[in-house]
C-alpha cells in the first residue's frame, strides 16, 4: 500500500490543477468581457448582480441544460451498443422508445405500469413513515428537557452518514449468514430470513434501511416548523380549556402547513427518485425490488438501452411534475399560513 | 474599479497565451517519436479484487514496470467485472476512458459491437500465447485482447479437513453434502446469484444457451428445466446448500471452513490456498448422474484490452508494460502467487505446473469445460437467465416457468440491440 506522500499530492495536483486553473481563468474572463459590456459601454444598472450570477449560471448551463437537452435528443434515436457512435435519429425513433415503454417489459420481465404502482407505494410507505415518526420526534424534542442537544444529535447522525455508505452497511446487516439481523433472528429462535433473495422481504429491508434514513431530515424540518409557533397560541387555547389534540389539530397542524408542505413535496421527489437504497439494498438485482428510478439506470447502464432510457427519462420526470402541480394546487403548499 | 478591469483584463490575456501553450505542447507531444522518455501515466481498470491477492498482483505489477520506466505512471482502479464494464461503456461514451483494461473475455462482445477497443493483432507476437486463450478473444477474425491467463473455469474446490475424497458424480454430491450439511456448516456452496454459476450444470445435463449458429438463444429447453430443477433440488430437497448465498457469503463461508466444498473459479485458488494450505483439494464438478455427462464450465481467461483511441506516447507504454506482464518470468510469478494457468506458451510448459497438484486439478477441470461465447448475444443471455435462475432459487417460480421467461427475454434483448 501506497501511503500519501509528496510525489503522489504533487502528482494529483498536476493532474487537476490545469483544469482548476482553466476554470479559474475562464470565470475571470467572464466576469471581464461582462464588465467591459454591461458597465462600461451599455452602463447597465444591472451589472454588478449580472456579474455575480454569471460563474454560476454557466456552471448550471453546463452541467444541468446541456445535458438535459442532450438526453431530449438521445430520446429521439436509437441508440444502443450496436449503434453506440453513430446512432440515427428521427420523430420516429422518439415514438418507437415511447410505445416501447408502455408495450414491452422496460427491464426483463417488469411493465411500465407495475413498476409505477411500486414505485408509488414505496414513495407512500415512505412519506408516510418519514412524516409521521418525524413530526412525532419533533413534538418530543420540542419540550423543554434535559439534554435535548444530545437527542437532536443522536438522532440526526442517520442523516448525516452519507446515503451510499449507510446503504452498504445496511446491506452488510441484510446478510443470510452474517448480518446481525438474522443473528438475533436466530438467537431468539426465528427462522432467518431470505433478505436478498425474497421479492417481498428484499422490498422490506430497501423499505427499513430508508426510513431509517429519511425520518431525522423531516425530524429537523418539522422541529424547525414548530420552534416557529408562537407559545402565545397555545396559551390562549389553553385558557378556553382546549384539549391537547384540540391544540395539535388546530394550532399545530395549520401551523405546521408551510413548512410540511414543502418538505413534502421535497420528500416525495426525493423518495421516488431515490436510486441509492433500492439500488444498493437490492445486491441481487431482483426486479422485483426495482422503482423507475433503478430500472431506468439498468436499461441504459446495464443493458444499454441509450435511446429507449432516455425517452423513460422523460416519462418519469412527467410522472413527477404532474404530481407536483397537482399536489401544490390541492394544498396550496407554497403560500404563506395567512393567504388561504 | 479601474484597477479591477485592469487585473481582470491582465488574467484574460494570461489565459489565453496559457492555452496557446498548453495547445502547442499538445500537437509537441505526438510530433515526438522519443515519447517513451516523456512522463506518461496510465489508467489500468482491473477486475482483479483485494480478496484474492489480484489486485495486490497487478499493483505489484506496476510498479515494477514503474521501476523500470521511471517515466511511466499507473493509476490502477479495482472494478468488478460488470461495474468495469458498465463503467467503461459509461466513460467512452463520454470521452475520456481508461488507457487500459484488464478484464474477461466476454467483454470483448460489447465493446467490439460498440466500437470501443481496438485489434491487437499487429501490436503484438500473438504466436506466442495459447491458442485456446486467444480463441476467446477472436471475433470476425480479429483478435481483440492480449491474454495473462488461461482458464478462469468453475470447479469443484474442497477442504481435505472436511471431506476426504470428492464425489465424483451428483448423486454421491447429495448424499456426501447432507452428510456434511449441520448445524452451521455447509456441504456445498457457490454464488447463488450469478448464472455463470448455473452454465456448467446445464452443460452436463446436455444442454448449451445457443443454437448451432451461435447466436440464436436456446434457453427454453428440456435441459435447462433439467438443470433448474436439479439447482431447486439442491437446495430445497436436498438441503446441502444455504438458503441465500452470493460471491463473498459463499468465499467467506468455505475460507471460514464452514463449507467443505465450493464451486468457484481458477481467480480464487491464490486465495484458499493462503488459507487452507494443504488443506486445499480441487477436482471436477461432479457428473451428472442421470445423463452421465461431466458439467462444462465456461473457459476463458483474463485478457489486455486495449481502447480505441489510444495512441502515442500511450499505446507505447501500455504495450511495453503489456509485454512485460506476459513475460515468461512474470507469467510464472503470477502462477505461484495466484496458482492460475499462464497464457504463454513457454510458461505453460515449465516443471512449476507439472509438478502443481491444484493446477493439476484445474488444468483437469479445464478439459471437460466449453469455450465462453464472445459474441454480443451472450450478454443478452445471461441479463435473461440471471432474473430466472434466482426466482427458481427463491422458490417463486417453476423451472418451467423460468425457462419459457428466460427465452422470451434473451429473444427480446437482442432484437431490443438490432
Amino acid at each position: 500500500m501506497h501511503s500519501l506522500n509528496l510525489v503522489i499530492i504533487r502528482n494529483s495536483l498536476g493532474q487537476v490543477g490545469f483544469t482548476v486553473i482553466v476554470i479559474v481563468l475562464a470565470s475571470a474572463a467572464i466576469e471581464a468581457v461582462l464588465y467591459v459590456a454591461l458597465k462600461v459601454i451599455l452602463k447597465n444598472k444591472y451589472a454588478l448582480p449580472v456579474m455575480l450570477l454569471a460563474p454560476a449560471a454557466v456552471g448550471l448551463i453546463m452541467l444541468v441544460v446541456y445535458p438535459v437537452f442532450y438526453e431530449f435528443k438521445i430520446a429521439f434515436s436509437n441508440m444502443s451498443l450496436r449503434h453506440f457512435k453513430n446512432p440515427s435519429y428521427g420523430l420516429g425513433r422518439g415514438w418507437d422508445n415511447l410505445k416501447l415503454i408502455f408495450t414491452q417489459p422496460v427491464l426483463k420481465q417488469v411493465m411500465f405500469f407495475p413498476l409505477l404502482l411500486r414505485t408509488i407505494l414505496w414513495t407512500a410507505i415512505q412519506i408516510s413513515f418519514h412524516v409521521s415518526l418525524g413530526l412525532g420526534l419533533a413534538i418530543l424534542l420540542n419540550r423543554p428537557m434535559k439534554l435535548r442537544g444530545l437527542y437532536r444529535t443522536i438522532l440526526i447522525i442517520p442523516w448525516a452518514i452519507p446515503q451510499v455508505i449507510a446503504a452498504l452497511t445496511w446491506r452488510g446487516e441484510f446478510q443470510y449468514q452474517y448480518g446481525f439481523i438474522n443473528i438475533m433472528l436466530r438467537d431468539i429462535g426465528l427462522a432467518a430470513i431470505q433478505w436478498k433473495s425474497d421479492p417481498f422481504w428484499n422490498f422490506v429491508a430497501m423499505n427499513i434501511t430508508n426510513i431509517w434514513l429519511g425520518v431525522p431530515f423531516m425530524m429537523i424540518i418539522l422541529l424547525g416548523g414548530l420552534q416557529s409557533i408562537s407559545s402565545e397560541y397555545y396559551e390562549a387555547a389553553e385558557i378556553d380549556g382546549a384539549s391537547g389534540w384540540d391544540r395539535f389539530k388546530s394550532i399545530t397542524l395549520p401551523m405546521l402547513s408551510p413548512v410540511m408542505a414543502p418538505a413534502v413535496i421535497l420528500g416525495t421527489i426525493w423518495t421516488f427518485n431515490n436510486f441509492n437504497i433500492p439500488f444498493f439494498i437490492n445486491e441481487n438485482e431482483l426486479e422485483t425490488s426495482d422503482i423507475l428510478v433503478t430500472a431506468l439506470f439498468r436499461a441504459a447502464f446495464q443493458y444499454n438501452r441509450y435511446g429507449f432510457a432516455a425517452a423513460f427519462a422523460f416519462v418519469i420526470f412527467l410522472v413527477l411534475f404532474i404530481f407536483a402541480v397537482l399536489y401544490m394546487r390541492a394544498t396550496g403548499g407554497l403560500k404563506g399560513v395567512y393567504e388561504k | 474599479m479601474k484597477k479591477i478591469l485592469a487585473v481582470l483584463l491582465g488574467l484574460l490575456i494570461f489565459s489565453s497565451l496559457a492555452m496557446a501553450g498548453g495547445k502547442q505542447e499538445a500537437t509537441g507531444q505526438k510530433q515526438t517519436k522519443e515519447a517513451v522518455q516523456k512522463p506518461v501515466s496510465i489508467a489500468l481498470w482491473t477486475k482483479e479484487g483485494e480478496a484474492d491477492g489480484g489486485l495486490q498482483y497487478v499493483k505489484a505489477l506496476a510498479d515494477a514496470f514503474t521501476k523500470a520506466h521511471p517515466n511511466v505512471t499507473f493509476e490502477v482502479v479495482n472494478k468488478n467485472v460488470e461495474t468495469l464494464r458498465e463503467d467503461f461503456q459509461t466513460a467512452s461514451l463520454a470521452g475520456s476512458p481508461p488507457d487500459l483494461l484488464w478484464t474477461v473475455s466476454d467483454h470483448a462482445g460489447p465493446f467490439t459491437a460498440a466500437d470501443l477497443i481496438q485489434p491487437v493483432g499487429n501490436l503484438f507476437d500473438l504466436s506466442k500465447y495459447v491458442g485456446s486463450a486467444l480463441a476467446a478473444v477472436k471475433l470476425n477474425g480479429k483478435a481483440w485482447g492480449v491474454p495473462i491467463s488461461n482458464g478462469n473455469q468453475l470447479m469443484l474446490i474442497y477442504n481435505k479437513a472436511l471431506i476426504a475424497n470428492p464425489p465424483k458424480n451428483t448423486d454421491e454430491l447429495m448424499k456426501v453434502g447432507k452428510q456434511l450439511t449441520h448445524g452451521d456448516q455447509y456441504g456445498l456452496v457457490w454464488n447463488q446469484t450469478e448464472p455463470f454459476w448455473l452454465v456448467p450444470w446445464l452443460g452436463g445435463f446436455g444442454g448449451k444457451v445457443f443454437a448451432a449458429d451461435g447466436k440464436t438463444p436456446t434457453l427454453d429447453t428440456p435441459q435447462m428445466v433439467a438443470t433448474l430443477k436439479f439447482l431447486h433440488d439442491m437446495k430445497y430437497k436436498y438441503k446441502i446448500i444455504p438458503a441465500e448465498s452470493d460471491y463473498n457469503g459463499a468465499d467467506t463461508l468455505f475460507k471460514e471452513g464452514k463449507a467443505a466444498m465450493i464451486i468457484n473459479g481458477d481467480w480464487s485458488l491464490g486465495g484458499y490456498k493462503k488459507v487452507l494450505g494443504d488443506n486445499l483439494g480441487v477436482a471436477r464438478i461432479p457428473k451428472v448422474s442421470s445423463t452421465g455427462i461431466w458439467p462444462k464450465p465456461y473457459t476463458s481467461g483474463v485478457f489486455f484490452m486495449i481502447p480505441k483511441d489510444l495512441s502515442g506516447a500511450k499505446l507505447e507504454a501500455v504495450k511495453a508494460f503489456i509485454n512485460f506482464t506476459t513475460d515468461k518470468a512474470n507469467q510464472l510469478e503470477m502462477v505461484k502467487k495466484l496458482t492460475r494457468l499462464p497464457a504463454l506458451k513457454s510458461a505453460l510448459d515449465d516443471p512449476l505446473i507439472k509438478n502443481d497438484p491444484i493446477l493439476k486439478g484445474s488444468a483437469d477441470q479445464m478439459i471437460v469445460g466449453t469455450p465462453m461465447p464472445t459474441v454480443l448475444e451472450m450478454r443478452s443471455n445471461w441479463d435473461a437467465m440471471k432474473p430466472e435462475m434466482q426466482a427458481v432459487l427463491a422458490n417463486k417460480k417453476s423451472p418451467e416457468a423460468a425457462a419459457k421467461a428466460m427465452q422470451r427475454a434473451a429473444v427480446a434483448s437482442i432484437k431490443a440491440q438490432q
